[in-house]
């Protein structure tokens, strides 16, 4: 393992979060104008979607995905048979995990001539998120990323090698990125700092708590309303014993329509001994998670299936969600989390079967020799998570 | 559009994108000189300048060193720059914006302190110098679909941008009698880490001479299959192109400039003058006289006399109002043949007379919109809803028409006793469509309906949408009457026609 690299983040300043999150919304607002007077106008749609999927991220606006499924229809209803319009029903069904869908659209942009280049990003985003090609996906990376030395391409190089299991090199790579980047953006530099908290804290087969805490807090540092990170890092708190800080992380961000800021302030609250504050923020992350899989089952599967196996305390909805997402994505960690899920839940047939194809999946891959699948036993006592 | 959204490179942070840069003479004040620049383009209601960048406008004397087919203006020592610099944000009061200041460091290093959006501006002690920054009207307009060369009505109607704007003595400043021919850029540059760059400044992020040098001319929509070479133009030092890449630069402005010449299927332009036109426009700066007069029809004349082999008679500059795109088109596409007039004839709000010239903000748009997909086909639906004195929601009570075809009247009775009266505007039975406007009933301004059907696989979609400004109402009760009567009117259609399974 390499030392751990300072918390350097570039050369120059970023514009301060705050400011770029005033910005954002107030960009937002009048670029869904624009669209609506020249829907198939190009460009609009396009940064549209951009900036949605920067709110949603980021600020924890989940009704973004609401309104870019109405974008994708509106364009669909507009101007059905172009490459265009296929292609960003592609982009918008990509962002909420509907991937199959995905892939028919981007076939259908592709026939019908829309950029090779976008056609083949987007196809390598869809084959990176369900885990398929992946050595083949790992050399266009490395391509991409060695061509134009950018931020955007070493970041999703960082993701696959984690993905791969190979958490050094990843972490160098987005080093990398942080050091390629000479924009004022926050957004981008707290992402990256955001996935070496995730990759330190969640990924890697030995946690490093403190470690990923740095990442997470130097991402809220850049952008003060970035929902997730203050999740991630009021976790590491709260598990360290430290609520104050993990309930002063997650109050001010309350507000989003995020129901995992309900569900962790559940389990601050729960610790500080707030029994009924507890309660009523498991019921709000309950009803905010049911609603989003309502909506969007396929985006939303993964995170629900973790409060119910938590605070949730549904274990037999966990597994059934966990099982939703396995189908749509069977990437290693889909089948990690399905296994355990089955077993929590006391399915052991099921188990043994996810873990089965996991192994005929995965078991031939390096990463899989750091999964905890790879010490699973077939055959578990029920009622047991591994 | 102009110098908005340039490159990948703003993309990811609009604050940074530069729109526009503007150069006249005072209206109010023939002795002064004014520079303004706006970033941000489609800045919504809220933005604010960001505090990692100075934004900077620079003015070089410029001497003209060939004219004709040998035009060449030629930028000399020292420039003058004029550097903003904004704070992180104070505290709002409730309800307003926060509060933002900044610094306006002028030639010679005096800084003068500012508040975003204050109208006065703030003046230096001498009187010399006056500075504003803060969200504005964008006085831009691009009113063609200029790919197909289509007018179109302006497509950043309503749109704001956000300004920096200096205003200052001519005859301190600048010393016409040295010379009062000079060019300007602005620039924006990433403020660098302590430490962050050694022995160089860091890279600019987006700079602008005249309009459009990056979207329409060196990024010419209608060459296909062409490099995107706008960041690497951004990249350049103003007033000092690299010569490794002109080469470059200049191939792309000629083979853009021919295109533009024969969109309209005529070649008015000969090779020598199109060459010399090309050559012009890479000395990418905006020219002003500060000793002639600018006027909205100014821009481009120092120029085109100059290639035209005869002395300049205005100021050139760029004012606030000017109609740069069409004057652009004009001399690109027919060489001063024709007037080409683009769908609009002004923005969104015409520029002042007065300090800071630039027209204050638009309200934000409100847009509602709600669609259903039914079982029934289009034509079937249609004939219920689409007729605009048709009877079929359940919360009108009565509809009475006034009149025949676009233009006539509807007087809306609801089952509580409101009265909607609607204009119709916009009539399409077959793209199954009509648009409408509120006369009265809707306490909102620009308030327009569009309701129309379109075929969904073997049913049909209906979507109905509105778009308003705010009124004297809170916004909430206008937002509510509209999604109740859409929403409603929508839903009622479920039962009749059935939804797809």
């Amino acid at each position: 393992m390499i030392a751990e690299p300072a918390l350097a983040t570039g050369p120059v300043q970023a514009t301060d979060g705050v400011i770029a999150a005033i910005n954002l919304r107030s960009t937002l607002a009048q670029s869904w104008n624009r669209f609506w007077q020249a829907p198939l106008r190009a460009g609009i749609a396009e940064g549209l979607i951009e900036q949605e999927q920067l709110n949603a991220q980021f600020l924890g606006d989940l009704d973004a995905y609401d309104r870019l499924e109405q974008l994708a229809g509106h364009l669909v209803r507009l101007d059905p048979e172009s490459a265009r319009t296929a292609l960003i029903e592609a982009q918008v069904a990509a962002s909420t995990h509907r991937f199959a869908f995905a892939r028919d659209c981007l076939a259908r942009a592709t026939h019908r001539g829309c950029p090779a280049l976008a056609a083949q990003r987007l196809a390598m985003s869809i084959d990176q998120a369900c885990g398929v090609s992946l050595e083949v996906l790992l050399e266009q990376r490395w391509g991409h990323a060695r061509e134009t030395g950018r931020l955007e391409d070493w970041v999703p190089l960082g993701s696959l090698l984690v993905d791969l299991g190979e958490f050094d090199a990843a972490e160098r790579a987005y080093c990398r990125a942080l050091d390629a980047y000479r924009d004022v953006s926050p957004f981008a530099v707290a992402w990256v700092c955001f996935l070496l908290g995730v990759l330190w804290g969640e990924r890697a087969p030995r946690p490093q708590h403190a470690r990923a805490a740095r990442w997470y807090a130097k991402a809220i540092e850049d952008l003060p309303g970035y929902v997730k990170a203050r999740v991630h890092l009021a976790e590491i708190e709260a598990a360290e014993g430290r609520c104050s800080e993990a309930r002063a992380l997650l109050l001010p961000v309350l507000a989003s329509a995020d129901p995992e800021v309900s569900w962790r302030l559940c389990d601050v609250s729960m610790a500080q001994g707030r029994p009924a504050e507890a309660q009523a923020l498991c019921e709000a992350a309950r009803s905010g998670f049911e609603r989003l899989l309502a909506r969007h089952p396929l985006a939303f599967a993964d995170h629900a299936a973790e409060f119910y196996a938590g605070s949730g305390n549904d274990a037999r909805r966990a597994f059934e969600l966990t099982a939703i997402d396995l189908a749509n994505r069977p990437t290693l960690r889909a089948f990690e989390k399905a296994h355990a899920a089955a077993i929590q839940a006391g399915e052991a047939l099921e188990a043994a079967s996810i873990l089965a194809a996991a192994r005929q999946r995965w078991g031939s891959t390096p990463a899989f020799l750091q999964s905890p699948l790879a010490a699973a036993q077939p055959h578990p006592e029920p009622g047991h998570a591994d | 559009m102009s110098d908005h959204v340039d490159g990948p490179r703003q993309i990811g942070d609009p604050s940074a994108d530069l729109t526009d840069l503007f150069a006249f003479i005072s209206p109010a004040d023939p002795n002064r000189t004014v520079l303004a620049a706006n970033v941000f383009p489609s800045a919504g209601t809220q933005a604010m300048f960001s505090n990692a960048i100075d934004h900077a406008i620079v003015a070089r004397r410029l001497t003209i060193a060939g004219t004709g087919e040998k035009t060449q203006f030629k930028p000399s020592d020292p420039e003058l720059r004029f550097t903003f610099r904004f704070d992180v944000l104070e505290r709002a009061t409730q309800g307003k914006r926060p509060l933002q200041r900044g610094t306006c460091t002028v030639p010679g290093g005096q800084a003068i302190r500012f508040v975003v959006d204050d109208e006065n501006g703030s003046t230096s002690a001498d009187g010399t110098y006056r500075v504003f920054a803060g969200l504005r009207s964008d006085p831009f307009y691009l009113a063609w679909i200029v790919a197909e060369m289509k007018k179109f009505p302006n497509l950043l109607q309503h749109d704001n941008v956000l300004t920096f704007l200096i205003e200052f003595d001519t005859r301190r400043v600048l010393d016409p009698a040295k010379g009062s021919l000079f060019g300007v850029i602005a620039e924006t540059i990433p403020i660098p880490k302590p430490g962050g760059f050694i022995g160089h400044d860091p890279p600019r992020i987006d700079w602008v001479g005249r309009p459009e040098q990056t979207n329409m001319r060196l990024n010419n929509n209608g060459m296909e299959g062409t490099d995107d070479v706008r960041d690497l133009w951004n990249q350049q030092t103003p007033f000092a192109i690299s010569e490794e890449l002109m080469p470059l630069f200049r191939k792309r402005m000629v083979d853009s400039l021919k295109n533009w010449d024969m969109r309209d299927g005529k070649e008015d332009w000969t090779p020598a003058a199109l060459a010399a036109n090309a050559n012009m426009f890479l000395d990418d700066f905006m020219t002003i006289d500060v000793t002639k007069p600018t006027s909205d029809t100014s821009h481009l004349e120092i120029e085109k006399s100059t290639l035209a082999g005869r002395p300049y008679q205005t100021g050139g500059g760029r004012t606030v109002d000017s109609d740069v795109i069409d004057i652009l088109l004009t001399w690109m596409v027919n060489h001063d043949r024709e007037f080409l007039q683009g769908g609009s004839t002004g923005a969104t709000k015409p520029g002042t007379t007065r300090f800071p010239y630039l027209a204050a903000p638009n309200a934000e748009l409100q847009n509602i919109a709600f669609s259903v997909d039914l079982a029934a086909p289009p034509d079937r639906v249609w004939a219920l809803i689409g007729g605009f004195g048709g009877q079929w929601h359940p919360l009108v009570a009565s509809i009475k028409l006034t009149g025949t075809g676009v233009g006539q009247l509807r007087t809306i009775e609801t089952i509580d006793g409101k009265q909607l009266i609607e204009r119709l505007d916009a009539m399409d039975n077959a793209r199954r469509s009509y648009r409408y406007t509120s006369i009265a009933g809707i306490p909102a301004t620009d308030y327009t309906g569009v309701l129309d059907v379109k075929p969904k696989g073997s049913g049909s979609s209906v979507e109905w949408r509105v778009q308003y400004m705010p009124g004297g109402q809170p916004d909430i009760i206008v937002k509510t009457i509209s999604s109740t009567l859409l929403k409603t009117g929508l839903d009622s259609l479920k039962p009749r026609f059935g939804v797809p399974q």
